[in-house]
């Protein structure tokens, strides 16, 4: 489970994230989704532990992120090109996650049966460093050496990102697949409202750093909420910047999702 | 649009804006501070050649004008830390509406207008005013400083263009080795060297005005402007038009250290850093070379002395640790998100640094055989040396680990500067300063065999002990470690 609590980041006068209460159940698919800016990878990176919040924490299963390395074992992610090591081959760098995860090498190549289809022969045998690959073959790699360990949280930052139509759909099918095989908790952000409602039974609206809206997803029932959302910001002014949580006296309209979650409400 | 001004302005917004130099006020109060100082430096040695001269059988600017070319060999040298060529700026102009070789042009002028070349006006000028004033008036000072200044763009267009040559290919070193190589071998070989009286002749013709001597430095000038011109027009269409596309005919997996468990994994891929990136691979064929040299030279000439050959022979067990370990974990931050996300990596990575840069100095070792057998130093020196490095000199090194946040590009050119925060600088200094120190005074005090000994026990001390002060450095890495992360972010590429 991961529970947000007074989460709060600014950068400078900006507040990038400025979450009051999230929870994640075990067993979650939850899409990410929010215009540029909105504080999406900043949060992951809060997840990961690797930005320094201003007030709150982020715990999993109980162990604050900040204070303790353990988590570090359940957790895959992958946020952009600078977690690849790419003077590796790709067939390295598996190898090598696979041992700093305590895999060995025949478990790696188990492990990396599943991806075959999403790879479609680009990727293994080439004779070729990550660094001359592809955009979008970097992607994939980028997303398989998050999954190889089977992690029971998965962190993926806009996965969809440089990846062709086809591959587009195999990875919704790869990570469909994942979350119901593992029952992990599955966490990705995307500007692909398609895509996200596609697979995640949950969407996290995310606006200047605050979760606006928690949908509950079944049958993809958060799709048309969330076209006329965005539909409606062509005309709206824009969204005033909020003070922390602990300074806000704002009447909510709160809405409760499904899991249990308070979100904040303009 | 007026080019020349516009990258002018540019190329100083870039200084000013260099995340290194906008992170700590402190750091740059301390910049102006030194830079003040070594100007000053300069006019005071200025004032004492031209005193300090004086009672020789010729006239003190006689004296210097020989000596030039001691000068602009140092100001050569001391362009490699302080000056950057253009050819990195050019990428971002090159698809707009601006002529290629006009932006060419821009950036050789800048090049040459640069503030660099005119610091050695202050220890010119006040050494023209002292001495060549009394006999040519104001107007030969005048003359003299505008030749120095010609000289110092000469050696500044010589510079670009070896630097720029060596950002392609590292054995263009060569060049400026041969060239500087020559005239040292021209000063010093023959017992009146005829290089000493053309300086004298180039100085004296820039204090007379003689239009002949400008005439001739104006057409080497413009020699070295057109070959950097066209150099720099090659180079920029190969930069555009460059596939990256390297494909590897053999994967050195480098499969001995499969034995090692998850450290053997990260010495692994230390050494594939090494060996697959240009920039650390240039560095250890710069530093390997120099290495070799030295010991060549301390093993077959009388060129140094007894505490000259003992910094050499420190230096060539200290230098390859210090050349990696004094920017450690500056190539990880192109990828250090990926590292810190999985548990305890970057411990298992310092001890699989420690675990091969001690094995690495089996090299120096074994270079030192030809000074061993010919008697110039002993297999307990340089096992005392080896000891004593891989020992407390490392422990120093590593503190670096918790304080560097500059990320350095794997595969740039060498002619990229490297940024340094204050306290890599000062235990990169302490590093070389301490040991020597301690060196020499022990040396005095016990001689040298109990010296050796004393070494080897501190040595085998710090290295016995070496998990404790790696998890030290770990933990004290980890409190720090968002600093670094956004350093590290900044500073990438």
């Amino acid at each position: 489970m991961i529970n947000i609590a007074n989460l709060v980041k600014r950068f400078g006068e900006k507040v990038a994230v400025n979450i009051d209460s999230y929870v994640v159940n075990n067993g979650d698919m939850i899409g990410l989704v929010g215009n540029n800016g909105a504080g999406k990878t900043t949060l992951f990176r809060l997840i990961l532990d690797l930005l320094k919040a201003d007030n709150g924490h982020v715990t999993i299963d109980d162990v604050d992120v900040s204070k303790s390395e353990d988590w570090k074992q359940k957790v895959g992610a992958f946020i952009d090109e600078s977690f690849l090591i790419d003077y590796l081959t790709p067939e390295e760098y598996f190898y090598f996650i696979g041992k700093v995860y305590g895999l060995k090498k025949e478990e790696v190549d188990e492990h990396l049966k599943p991806f075959e289809q999403l790879m479609n022969g680009e990727i293994l045998n080439q004779k070729k460093y990550i660094r001359n690959f592809s955009m979008g073959n970097k992607q994939k790699i980028g997303i398989i050496s998050a999954m190889i360990h089977h992690p029971e949280i998965l962190i993926l930052d806009e996965p969809f990102n440089f990846l062709d139509p086809t591959s587009q759909t195999v990875i919704k099918h790869v990570l469909k697949k994942y979350h119901e095989e593992h029952q992990a908790i599955v966490i990705i952000s995307s500007h692909n409202l398609n895509h996200t409602v596609d697979i995640c039974q949950r969407i996290a609206l995310m606006e200047h750093g605050l979760i606006i809206r928690d949908l509950s997803n079944e049958h993809n029932s958060a799709e048309a909420e969330l076209e006329a959302y965005f539909e409606a910001k062509i005309e709206e002014e824009p969204i005033k910047q909020k003070e922390p949580a602990e300074e806000v006296a704002v009447e909510l309209e709160g809405v409760k999702a499904d899991e249990g979650a308070t979100v904040k409400e303009e | 649009m007026n080019v020349i001004y516009e990258l002018y302005k540019l190329g100083k917004l870039a200084n000013k804006r260099h995340p290194m130099y906008e992170s700590s006020k402190y750091a740059k109060v301390f910049i102006y501070i030194f830079a003040g100082f070594w100007l000053l430096y300069l006019a005071f040695f200025g004032i004492l050649f031209a005193f300090g001269f004086e009672g020789e059988s010729v006239e003190p600017y006689h004296m210097l004008n020989m000596g030039l070319l001691f000068v602009l060999f140092f100001d050569f040298v001391m362009r490699f830390t302080f000056q950057k060529p253009p050819t990195q700026e050019m990428q971002p102009f090159l698809l707009l509406p601006i002529k290629r070789m006009r932006l060419i042009d821009a950036m050789l002028v800048r090049s040459g207008l640069s503030g660099f070349n005119f610091i050695w006006f202050f220890m010119f000028v006040p050494f023209a005013l002292l001495t060549v004033m009394k006999f040519y008036g104001l107007w030969g000072v005048i003359t003299y400083c505008f030749g120095i200044w010609l000289l110092c763009l000469i050696n500044n267009y010589w510079y670009l263009l070896c630097r720029t040559l060596l950002g392609e290919k590292i054995w263009w070193l060569l060049l400026p080795v041969v060239v500087w190589g020559a005239l040292a071998l021209g000063l010093f070989l023959p017992e009146e060297s005829p290089i000493y009286d053309f300086s004298l002749n180039v100085g004296e013709g820039f204090i007379t005005g003689n239009l002949l001597t400008f005439l001739a430095v104006l057409a080497v000038l413009a020699v070295l402007i057109l070959i950097n011109r066209w150099v720099l027009s090659r180079l920029s269409y190969q930069e555009t038009a460059k596939v990256e596309d390297e494909k590897v005919k053999h994967v050195n997996d480098f499969g001995f250290f499969n034995r090692f468990g998850e450290i053997g994994e990260f010495m692994r891929l230390e050494l594939k850093l090494f060996t697959r990136n240009k920039t650390p691979r240039q560095q250890l064929i710069m530093i390997s070379s120099i290495v070799i040299m030295f010991v060549l030279l301390v093993s077959f000439t009388d060129v140094y002395g007894d505490s000259m050959s003992t910094f050499i022979y420190f230096y060539n067990f200290a230098i390859f640790g210090v050349m990696f370990l004094a920017n450690v974990m500056s190539y990880e931050g192109n990828y250090i998100d990926g590292l810190i996300t999985r548990k305890e990596t970057i411990y298992h990575l310092l001890l699989a640094k420690f675990y091969l840069y001690t094995v690495l100095m089996v090299i120096p070792m074994i270079l030192m055989i030809p000074a061993m057998v010919m008697g110039k130093s002993s297999f307990l020196l340089c096992l005392s040396w080896l000891i004593f490095v891989s020992g407390p000199v490392y422990c120093l090194l590593f503190q670096i680990a918790v304080y560097n946040k500059n990320t350095l590009p794997l595969n740039t050119k060498l002619n990229t500067r490297v940024n340094t925060n204050a306290i890599q600088n000062v235990i990169s200094f302490a590093v070389f300063g301490i040991p020597l120190i301690a060196r020499f005074a022990l040396d005095a005090l016990l001689g040298q065999n109990v010296t050796n000994i004393i070494f080897i026990i501190i040595g085998l001390g710090f290295i016995a002990t070496h998990r404790f002060w790696i998890m030290n450095v770990y933990r004290r890495l980890m409190t720090r470690k968002y600093v670094n992360l956004e350093g590290f972010r900044s500073s990438r590429q």
